[in-house]
């Protein structure tokens, strides 16, 4: 990045730019003809010339705009390339082939409590799982109590979390994972966090960050949720867009898609 | 809660070549590297009584064994055995565990890495950092045996920093080797665990090398870590540093290997992602 860019991006001018690009994006995934499991027999094959892969393309040559502040749904049938979709934006896959640009910091929700140990405490935990996630030590440490306090543990901060439940879990990966407001949040399917309250503050926290900017990419198999809270939508058949636009629209479509495919 | 006033942009076609890329985000995740090392050794101990003591504890007990078996039974003429062996088995064993935890951590990992954005090196070498952390605990007790024989500590003991230095560069390179093929092959961590046991009684730690016969003498010379361990066992046990030939066999061998292990582990990374 010049430093031109950069005073642009302080100004804010730049703003108005999308928050997610994905122009021409293919992913392919290669899978062994034939399990190769040694290195004696790879070195073997590849001197007679018998490594052979199969490709498995995810993803075709997809086009995506997420604009700033947008609350983009993605739907589509299992295996239909939503997941590497995420994967690519949130920076764990690179696309084989096309180009991605994310402006913006991103939080994925993909997993909760990444690095997680039940020997550690609740405090050491935050710490671990923070960095993971690309927090600075000194960001969690001023933040610690604010985390803890939401995640309502603030008894147990230095119990190992193997004494703790499955939703005080959920809540303080939650907590950690939605410490700072991201400017872009990735959710793969709706959050099931701990009981009905919590998952009532969760929601109130996400629309906070929604208010101030921040863009929210949603999948989902539940439609009643992504026509609910979305405001646009995507639809993805075999790693290509089936339809992009209005959620009502998307949706529409994709019922009519499915209810075709049913009756064959 | 505000964001940055910088909002980072993620291009992923203006990205660094994937050797350069990986350094500037192992810096960027340093924190994380060195809270992951020191995660390690507070799970190993949490569970037991003595805690961390072990690292000190375990090196000893090694140490008195086959200070016991060799000192009796072979009947090397060193003087100061204890010193002489304890040294080099401490070197060994960082080297062994540091990358042999480096293999396990990239395939530890896999889960984490294909849901988060984490530099891939991350892990492994956090792994090679919890077996420094262990080298230098261990270095205690071998003070404490060498006050107790009587051996002096010369000024040339400070050579050791570097010298611990250069041999963890050779350690990473080594690591990423295997890791790199182990992501692959699933029996590579295996053919080098027996690979470690003849790299051991290749390398002169528990006998001097003297006892090899002048003719073979050359063939342990070929082994990279005869001359590392030669760096850190020197300054130790012969009381002076080592000779600036060893110094320069050993900063090649360290930097050599690093350069290989890295480029080999940052051009197939992606390629392993793409594996399902």
């Amino acid at each position: 990045m010049t430093i031109a860019s950069e005073g642009a991006e302080r100004s804010g001018r730049v703003a108005t730019e999308p928050a997610i690009e994905v122009s021409g994006v293919s992913v392919r995934y290669r899978l062994p003809d034939d399990r190769i499991v040694s290195f004696k027999e790879f070195v073997l094959r590849r001197v007679t010339g018998g490594v052979h892969y199969r490709d498995l393309w995810a993803l075709h040559d997809l086009d995506l705009v997420v604009e700033p502040g947008e609350v983009f749904g993605i739907v589509g049938r299992n295996g239909s390339g939503k997941s590497t979709l995420l994967k690519v934006v949130s920076r764990v896959l690179r696309p084989t082939e096309g180009r991605v640009v994310v402006r913006g910091r991103v939080a994925p929700m993909l997993e909760l409590g990444a690095g997680f140990h039940p020997d550690l405490t609740g405090r050491e935990n935050v710490f671990l799982n923070g960095m993971i996630l690309g927090y600075a030590r000194t960001e969690i440490e001023r933040l610690f109590d604010e985390v803890i306090a939401f995640a309502g543990l603030r008894e147990f901060a230095s119990v190992p979390i193997r004494n703790y439940s499955s939703g005080m879990l959920a809540r303080l990966g939650f907590s950690v994972a939605t410490l700072k407001r991201p400017d872009i949040l990735i959710l793969d399917e709706v959050l099931a966090v701990g009981d009905t309250r919590f998952q009532a503050k969760c929601m109130e926290r996400i629309a906070g960050f929604r208010a101030a900017g921040t863009s929210v990419l949603l999948v989902s198999h539940d439609l009643e949720t992504v026509g609910r809270q979305c405001d646009r939508a995507a639809w993805i058949e075999d790693g290509r867009l089936g339809a992009v636009g209005a959620t009502g629209d998307v949706l529409e479509r994709y019922r009519r898609a499915m209810a075709e495919r049913g009756r064959d | 809660m505000n964001s940055d006033p910088v909002r980072p942009i993620y291009d992923s076609e203006l990205r660094p070549h994937p050797f350069v890329e990986e350094w500037l985000e192992i810096w960027r995740y340093r924190e994380l590297v060195l809270m992951w090392a020191v995660r390690t050794i507070k799970i190993r101990y949490k569970r037991s009584v003595l805690g961390v003591l072990w690292t000190l504890i375990e090196p000893l007990m090694t140490m008195v064994i086959l200070t016991v078996v060799f000192s009796s039974l072979f009947r090397f003429e060193v003087d100061g055995y204890p010193v002489y062996v304890l040294v080099g088995l401490t070197f060994f064993d960082f080297f062994r565990r540091g990358t042999t935890a480096m293999a396990d951590e990239v395939l530890a990992s896999q889960g984490l890495a294909s849901k988060i954005h984490v530099p891939r090196s991350a892990f492994p070498v956090a792994a090679v950092v919890t077996y420094l952390i262990n080298w230098l605990l261990a270095l205690i007790p071998l003070a404490a045996i060498m006050i107790f024989l009587g051996r002096p500590f010369e000024m040339a003991l400070v050579s050791l920093v570097p010298a611990i230095f250069v041999v963890c560069l050779f350690a990473l390179g080594v690591g990423m080797l295997i890791s790199t093929l182990a992501a692959f092959f699933p029996d590579v961590n295996l053919t080098y665990q027996v690979l470690l046991t003849a790299w051991m009684y290749a390398t002169p730690i528990i006998y001097p090398i003297t006892v090899v016969s002048e003719k073979h003498r050359h063939l342990l010379e070929l082994n990279p870590l005869t001359h590392l361990l030669r760096l850190v066992r020197d300054p130790v046990y012969e009381g002076h540093v080592a000779s600036p030939e060893t110094w320069a066999i050993g900063t090649a061998l360290g930097l050599v290997t690093l350069v290989a292990g890295w480029w080999t582990f940052t051009h197939w990374r992606d390629a392993f992602d793409y594996r399902v």
